[in-house]
């Protein structure tokens, strides 16, 4: 679902990356230390619009992580101009942060001697939601990821996936306008990743805008309106996801995906 | 409203490091048992000395290095527990400032250390029957504030540089023991060679403890101590600009050398 803005003709860009390129510099050695420079993004360009679920896939090392790191302005670009909701993410983080949230895939970004409760109730806090709207969302929250029950549980007796869950309620606590997703289902059991699925479209039905990142492309193709499949820092294939498959003559994104990213992995 | 959320922040917190940090048995252990190890070897070395000579380096030694263990040390270390659990991304991510947050963990940190002081202040009274005696409680209460700020201070500094730099935590190790020699925790500085005592003198524990020991045998010297609460007040003002300096720079620097996750 996409949301049309009022501009004419066109629709509402609330992501918007131009030539973007980002050097990680890093030092090996012990004692004769040398420094390396490691391009991970080597200049990628593109766009998504409000209400869209837009997926970055790639192999492991391919910039797709630190693409998210740095719409989320968590990393500063190299070089390139971002853009989310109108902001730079190198000067107005400010206006960017509390529209925006982000999920990172596995166990960590949790406290984990704290119930999951006072997880939600204190990253509540950090994003200044008042307490009588606290009260009201922390047990929706729970409630939608299946953890009432274990709402004053201690985190660190939570399984991975509990755990992931709990991430996705704290990615969902200020009702982000845009939704970064990086492998949100890794670890999962195959239910709890058909659940996640039904909350991302449930978000997107509501005008959500999400980012996603999965090694998984059949929830890929499920999910994505349009895909962009990265390697080596470079974008090497990006449009609506039906429509590339089709013009690159594939039955499905795995295919597609196995063929951009190397002959040698295709079957 | 951005005023009362703050303080919502700030108080939660205090909360949230209180809870994290005693859920450790590393700091429990520095917190608790520490201090009564350090206090049972410092009485072994001083038991033969006067009760006013046990209190100033057996019983606020022992208190001062529980302090600076629980404040300065773990505060600054939390850092990296926090990079490690992923969660230095999220805080720093989030709409409230970064400062306000750190601040908020160090103060938490800053009670227990506070218990810690009082734990082995207690033990060492206990354990040896020595009477805790304060001649000037009014102005140990004062120095004691002042004291308290400081130590914060040199915590927010640690960990705002630790943010932007993972080999912080290597010069802070190093410096651990080097500090609380320096400071004269466990013996008079004067015993230090001459070279060393201009460092000293740039330390505001060492201004703090030799105030405490003044107020607890009696301010002879009143020109002395102003001079000494002057280094206190000023080193802790220095410590204080340069962790609001740390903390502006920190969001362009760890963003740009990405230190705040594990690569």
């Amino acid at each position: 679902m996409r949301i049309k803005s009022d501009l004419k003709g066109g629709f509402m860009k609330v992501i918007e990356v131009i030539d973007l390129k980002r050097v990680y510099n890093s030092k090996i050695g012990i004692f004769n230390k040398k420094s390396v420079a490691t391009q991970a993004l080597k200049g990628i360009s593109f766009s998504v619009e409000k209400g869209e679920v837009f997926g970055l896939l790639g192999p492991n090392g391919a910039g797709k992580t630190t693409t998210i790191k740095i719409l989320t302005t968590m990393l500063l670009p190299t070089s390139g101009k971002v853009t989310i909701l109108g902001n730079d993410v190198s000067k107005a983080t400010n206006k960017i942060r509390p529209r925006i949230n982000f999920i990172f895939g596995g166990e960590r970004s949790l406290y984990w001697r704290l119930s999951a409760y006072e997880n939600l109730r204190y990253f509540s806090d950090l994003y200044k939601i008042d307490i009588k709207t606290q009260r009201k969302v922390i047990p929706e929250l729970l409630e939608l990821v299946g953890l009432s029950e274990k709402a004053h549980h201690k985190v660190e007796t939570f399984s991975k996936g509990m755990k992931q869950r709990l991430q996705i309620a704290r990615g969902l606590i200020n009702k982000p306008e845009i939704l970064f997703l990086d492998e949100p289902t890794i670890g999962l059991d195959p239910a709890s990743a058909i659940e996640l699925r039904k909350i991302i479209k449930n978000l997107v039905s509501k005008g959500t805008t999400i980012l996603i990142t999965t090694h998984y492309m059949q929830e890929a193709e499920e999910l994505c309106d349009r895909v962009s499949i990265i390697s080596d820092g470079q974008i090497l294939a990006i449009g609506e996801t039906s429509n590339l498959i089709k013009e690159n003559g594939k039955k499905t994104l795995e295919d597609l995906y196995l063929k951009v990213v190397g002959d040698g992995y295709e079957g | 409203m951005d005023m009362k959320a703050n303080l919502r922040v700030f108080i939660s917190s205090i909360f949230l490091q209180m809870k994290q940090s005693f859920g450790r048995s590393m700091f429990r252990f520095c917190m608790i048992v520490y201090p009564i190890l350090y206090g049972f070897t410092l009485y072994m070395i001083y038991m033969d000395s006067s009760n006013e000579t046990i209190i100033n380096y057996v019983m606020f030694g022992t208190a001062v290095a529980s302090l600076w263990g629980t404040i300065s040390f773990s505060s600054a270390g939390d850092i990296d527990r926090e990079r490690f659990m992923g969660s230095l991304e999220v805080i720093f991510n989030s709409p409230t400032s970064f400062f306000l947050i750190m601040f908020g963990k160090v103060v938490g940190n800053t009670i227990l250390g506070t218990l810690s002081m009082l734990i082995s202040i207690f033990f060492v009274s206990i354990a040896f029957s020595i009477p805790i005696i304060i001649v000037d409680l009014s102005k140990f209460i004062l120095v004691f504030i002042i004291g308290l700020s400081s130590f914060i201070g040199i915590a927010m500094m640690l960990s705002g540089l630790l943010a932007v730099s993972r080999s912080t935590r290597i010069f802070m190790n190093i410096l651990d023991y080097p500090m609380m020699i320096l400071s004269g925790v466990a013996f008079p500085i004067s015993l230090l060679p001459s070279s060393l005592i201009p460092i000293s003198y740039s330390l505001a524990p060492t201004h703090f403890l030799l105030l405490i020991r003044m107020c607890i045998s009696g301010i002879d010297n009143l020109h002395l101590f102003y001079i000494h609460l002057g280094y206190l007040i000023g080193l802790t003002t220095i410590y204080g600009i340069l962790s609001c300096f740390l903390y502006r720079i920190i969001d362009i620097k760890a963003r740009e050398k990405a230190t705040l996750g594990v690569i």
